[in-house]
């Protein structure tokens, strides 16, 4: 079941692009993560689905509900967590949540939120005091506070420690449990690899692709790079390398010193066939490597461009 | 009416919580006053009264006259019994022993009176008031003189002129507490930039939040924490420094409310186009700083030199002080027209500021939103 859809949105500010063509559609219960390097219009895409700017054109629809005619509903039944945590630093979390709860007719118990989030120890420190994961925790509570269907996560995870990280992590997968819809931004490819269902790649504000992360991996290549060095030095490397270039299913491979690198659809196959030769010729493999493909290939491949943080 | 309770109750806390709030808006006025008060005010004289010599060399029917009127005005207190020689009263006077020496017409024929003071005291409180004093006896004295009926309260109205002094209290009072409200609404709207910085005002946007009650409850408590330092000044005021008020509730009322909300537009348009609270900050300072001395705070308008006396006549503190004086110290009536003509031009500042602020925040909206 389709539980948003968007369809052709585009936003301009000034002479600038920001969003030039962007449609998908998310279904229910799933992890929907939109990455695409700085500037790639994922928060101006976002900021239009969340009803906070106005699209130039194209469509929203959260089901038969749309922005124009249901704003109030719709607030209701999203949830959102904003890049910058937002929250009111002079209260404490039980405060910050009961006053937002407020604002819904059928909350959840502030009580609820913080044991989800695992604040319960913090509940009656200002804000202020909190550290960054536990304030981005909070910021997800106030955003599950009104139990929404869907949840805007806008890089949850960014800036915080690998333990905070994971604490992020087991809540998000806590709300699919669930049955909650989730659209998440991040930064961290590993991220998104591990949580989606889908990923959705957006550059230069238009989505390059959408599918899940291991699909996108399998298409972006067959090959696998297989690396190995030698003990018996250049000459073996060398030796192994005119040998492998026998093989139908080695596509490359490069020396470099005492290593070389090949570049096959059947890497075990391949293997097996090189140790055999080298077992022939007495040679010693010092290391093995099998490098796999990760997501962070693919979004080098259709974005052309370096991941940074 | 839950939203606005619980968004009220909110603001309530988030006031007690915020140090600089009370340190400026409460703590600081209090400090500020006391210490005007205490150098201007003096609570340790409350009673003027100045040290004075009479000499009355050569004794004759006008001089004696003179001199027994002189000695009964109460705020002169004689060095000497008797009158001394000038010699002795300069030596007095140089040494600073008294503030001023009187000297009495020599013969029934010489018609002026010497007033002999200190050159370091030429420009002081004291002598403006001696001399003033004296004019206004002389006078009398004259009309007297030319056969009109004596008035024997002359020596009284004398006193009231001295009581110009006393009612600085009053006057720093009324104006401590109206610079103390401009500031809670000129600097307080810093909130609104950190809100803003922070994201929150968009956070708020996103949930079906009515944020017309938000700045509401905003407002209400701003109100509330504005009659706090009114009350807290109005008690130091008038407990510890002796201030008199005469309060017109209705017209403070007014010119309170008009008042408050006038400034707190005023910083409403500051944090428009106010990136940081830094920003905000040094713009709020640098207004307030400015209207502190040219609106009538400390001094009188009328004191400060003519030319600047345009510039103190279009600011909005200038009115509020004055509106304020009226209803708490003149007990001016709601129905006086000088007071809505003050309040009137208050009121125009705030209408204006606000109006160009919410301009301002909607063109922002569109680009900032980015």
């Amino acid at each position: 079941m389709t539980i948003l859809e968007v369809m052709n949105l585009k936003k301009s500010f000034g002479s600038v692009q920001a969003v030039e063509d962007v449609s998908f559609s998310v279904k229910a219960g799933e992890i929907f993560t939109i990455i695409g390097p700085n500037g790639a219009g994922k928060t101006t895409s976002l900021e239009m689905i969340e009803g906070l700017v106005p699209p130039d054109a194209g469509e929203i629809r959260f089901g038969e509900l749309n922005w124009n005619q249901d704003a109030n509903k719709i607030k209701k039944m999203i949830g959102v967590q904003p890049q910058s945590s937002a929250l009111f630093d002079l209260l404490t979390p039980e405060e910050n949540l009961n006053l937002f709860a407020t604002f819904y007719d059928h909350a959840r118990s502030t009580e609820e939120i913080l044991e989800l989030i695992n604040l319960g120890d913090h509940r009656r420190q200002q804000v202020k005091k909190l550290s960054g994961g536990q304030r981005q925790r909070l910021a997800i509570g106030l955003a599950m506070i009104s139990d929404p269907d869907i949840i805007f996560l806008d890089e949850p995870t960014t800036g915080l420690d690998p333990q905070a990280r994971r604490n992020i992590w087991d809540i998000i997968l806590q709300l699919k449990e669930l049955g909650k819809t989730t659209i998440l931004t991040t930064h961290y490819m590993e991220e998104a690899e591990q949580l989606s269902d889908r990923v959705c790649i957006i550059d230069q504000g238009k989505i390059v692709t959408i599918d899940s992360p291991s699909s996108l991996i399998e298409q972006l290549t067959k090959e696998r790079a297989v690396r190995l060095s030698f003990l018996d030095g250049h000459e073996a490397a060398k030796e192994v390398q005119h040998f492998m270039e026998t093989l139908d299913s080695v596509v490359r491979n490069e020396v470099d010193g005492t290593s070389l690198t090949l570049w096959t659809a059947h890497p075990e196959d391949t293997l097996y066939t090189l140790f055999g030769f080298t077992k022939e010729k007495n040679y010693q493999v010092e290391q093995v490597s099998i490098r796999e493909m990760s997501l962070e290939d693919v979004f080098i491949e259709f974005t052309g461009k370096e991941w940074r943080d | 009416m839950k939203q606005f309770k619980h968004m009220f109750l909110a603001q309530l806390k988030m006031t007690l919580r915020e140090k600089q709030a009370w340190f400026w808006g409460i703590f600081f006025p209090v400090i500020l006053m006391v210490i005007f008060m205490t150098i201007f005010g003096g609570s340790s004289n409350d009673e003027f009264s100045a040290k004075v010599t009479i000499v009355n060399e050569n004794p004759n029917p006008t001089s004696d006259m003179l001199l027994s009127q002189i000695k009964q005005i109460p705020v002169l207190e004689m060095e000497a019994d008797e009158p001394v020689s000038r010699k002795q009263a300069e030596r007095m006077v140089k040494d600073q022993e008294i503030n001023a020496a009187i000297v009495l017409p020599e013969s029934v024929e010489a018609t002026s009176i010497l007033l002999v003071v200190n050159k370091e005291d030429e420009q002081g409180v004291t002598t403006q008031a001696l001399s003033g004093m004296l004019n206004d006896f002389v006078q009398r004295a004259n009309l007297s003189a030319a056969g009109a009926p004596p008035t024997f309260d002359l020596q009284f109205e004398s006193i009231t002129s001295a009581d110009q002094e006393l009612n600085y209290t009053d006057f720093l009072l009324t104006g401590m507490i109206a610079l103390s409200i401009a500031q809670a609404g000129m600097f307080g709207m810093v909130d609104l930039v950190d809100m803003n910085r922070k994201g929150l005002i968009k956070r708020l946007r996103m949930t079906p939040a009515n944020m017309n009650i938000f700045g509401f409850s905003d407002m209400v408590m701003r109100l509330l924490f504005s009659i706090v330092q009114i009350v807290l000044l109005s008690i130091i005021g008038v407990f510890v420094f002796g201030a008199k008020l005469y309060i017109n509730f209705p017209s403070l009322l007014i010119v309170f409310i008009l008042g408050a909300l006038s400034f707190n537009a005023l910083g409403y348009f500051f944090s428009s186009f106010s990136k940081t609270t830094e920003a905000y900050m040094g713009i709020a300072n640098i207004v307030s700083f400015l209207m502190m001395f040219l609106s009538g705070i400390f001094i009188p308008v009328e004191t400060i030199p003519d030319w600047i006396q345009p510039i103190s006549n279009v600011l909005p503190l200038t009115y509020f002080v004055e509106g304020l004086r009226d209803s708490m110290v003149y007990s001016t009536s709601i129905f006086s027209s000088s007071l809505w003509l003050g309040i009137g031009i208050l009121a125009l500042w705030g209408i204006a500021t606000f109006i160009l602020g919410s301009l301002l925040y909607k063109r922002k909206s569109i680009v900032a939103t980015r």
